[in-house]
């Protein structure tokens, strides 16, 4: 047998046996009456942090963190935009704030949670990294980093660390079962919304769009060949105020050409709310202008 | 209806169970929109459509809608449109177990990428109609066109698609995305 010290095995073991250990501050246990368990990341002084899909509508949660202490904990806010959920609670543990993780793809991440088992980790690779994202609940996510990591219900929203110890963001389960990562930086920018006013704002035009083929006939008067036709207009909603109908072709914003749902994302964040903004359609045939005035997407 | 003959082929055979005449009509109205033969149960049918509450031997492998208790390959909610249970009945016949996606299920996603084909507005208008069932001619009629450019278009939408029959034009063509904002 070799000497311990020498086997690299070993010494990675060891060292993320090590890493995970002390991260185990970090991990939140939180116990709802009548569901799962469920896991969250300490954020910051009497401050937890969760994923907010499928998140209980209750009142009060129990939090248990690593050493054994429990807290009484109460939903502050959430954001099905970036599925960030803000528990508040008191007397918690001051973590040090963690440096930000730089994700490379084929990087390892540890990802830790909290079941009924109490804290597990996760080891992986990081799968893959991209830019920015729009999410289908209207949010933007700073990175798009996946994990070739499994989580359980149970274990989405704990912390995912790189192997020096830096905070990518707290885990996620995506479409497919896949998991994603929500990055630090986008549940810092989400954190103060959430915890002053219970909610983030974003823009809101009150329509359905669909991507269409521009009619051939049409092409050189819109200057694209594609669209996003409006298929509903909400009653009342900021669509409806400037007169468009269902049947008319999106091609531009702003005098930007759109032909994607993301691209039209682009003109609702947060800081859209209450501005007007120039919309050039199709209707009837003919090249159609209006303004709208973005309204405030409504709660699901 | 204008199917192509390689629609014919695949048109199912089907039998509706219910409980009473008044489900029992529902049911035949979702296989003729879907373009399959209703036939009798006793007629050994390729596959059934059932809102799960007949007592009944099932003479081939069912797809229940909204049923709460009992076996079946297939299970939809009470509300499934033409496209779900055309695609359900297809696959229990193929010996296959078919399960709805309950919506609360769904994991965080992102905005859908362009979809790979796009459909112009006519096709979009004529797919629509399609899904509710319509002929040729009762398309032709709401949109106030001829059944002549109804044909047209729906031969586009079936090279689009890649769909052999309407019902497959129909279900193909749901998952064009729609996004609210």
């Amino acid at each position: 047998m070799a000497d311990t010290a020498e086997n690299p095995l070993i010494s990675l073991s060891q060292a993320m046996a090590e890493r995970a250990r002390l991260a185990r501050f970090l991990v939140a246990g939180i116990a709802v009456p009548g569901h799962r368990m469920r896991s969250g990341t300490l954020w910051r002084k009497d401050v937890v942090v969760a994923s907010e899909q499928r998140f209980p509508d209750a009142g009060d949660a129990q939090v248990t963190m690593a050493d054994g202490s429990a807290f009484t904990a109460r939903v502050a806010g959430r954001d099905p935009g970036t599925n960030v959920v803000a528990l508040t609670l008191d007397g918690s543990p001051d973590p040090a704030p963690l440096p930000a993780g730089e994700p490379q793809p084929g990087g390892l991440a540890l990802a830790l949670g909290a079941d009924d088992a109490g804290i597990s980790v996760r080891l992986g690779v990081i799968r893959s990294v991209g830019p920015s994202w729009h999410s289908r609940a209207g949010g933007r996510i700073d990175r798009r980093i996946t994990l070739d990591i499994g989580v359980t219900r149970s274990e989405e929203g704990g912390p995912v660390l790189d192997p020096g110890g830096g905070l990518f963001g707290i885990s996620t389960l995506g479409p497919r079962g896949r998991v994603l990562v929500i990055p630090a930086s986008t549940v810092e920018t989400v954190l103060e919304p959430l915890l002053s006013k219970g909610r983030v704002e974003r823009g809101w035009l009150g329509l359905a769009l669909q991507p269409v083929l521009v009619p051939e006939a049409l092409q050189a008067e819109a200057g694209q060949s594609q669209g996003l036709m409006v298929m509903s207009v909400s009653k009342d909603g900021p669509a409806a105020q400037a007169n468009l109908h269902t049947g008319d072709i999106l091609v531009k914003i702003a005098g930007e050409s759109v032909t994607s749902p993301t691209a039209v994302a682009q003109y609702l964040g947060p800081d859209s709310v209450g501005k007007q903004v120039e919309l050039h359609l199709i209707r009837a045939d003919k090249p159609f202008s209006t303004a709208v005035i973005v309204g405030i997407r409504p709660d699901r | 209806m204008s199917a192509p003959a390689a629609a014919v082929s695949d048109r199912l055979r089907v039998a509706v169970l219910a409980s009473n005449a008044a489900a029992q009509d529902r049911l035949a109205t979702l296989v003729a929109q879907c373009g399959h033969q209703l036939v009798e149960a006793t007629a050994s049918p390729d596959a059934v459509l059932t809102d799960g509450t007949a007592d009944a031997v099932l003479p081939a492998a069912a797809v229940a809608l909204g049923a709460v208790a009992g076996e079946f390959a297939g299970w939809l909610p009470p509300d499934a449109g033409a496209a779900q249970v055309d695609a359900a009945l297809r696959a229990v016949a193929a010996g296959l177990t078919v399960r709805a996606t309950p919506l609360a299920s769904r994991n965080f996603d992102s905005l859908p990428e362009e979809p790979p084909v796009l459909l112009t507005p006519r096709e979009i208008e004529v797919l629509g109609a399609l899904g509710n069932g319509m002929t040729n001619k009762e398309v032709a009629r709401l949109l106030g066109i001829s059944p002549h450019t109804v044909k047209f278009h729906i031969e586009s939408l079936f090279r689009k698609l890649g769909a052999a029959s309407r019902a497959e034009a129909v279900a193909k063509g749901i998952r064009q995305q729609i996004v609210e904002f």
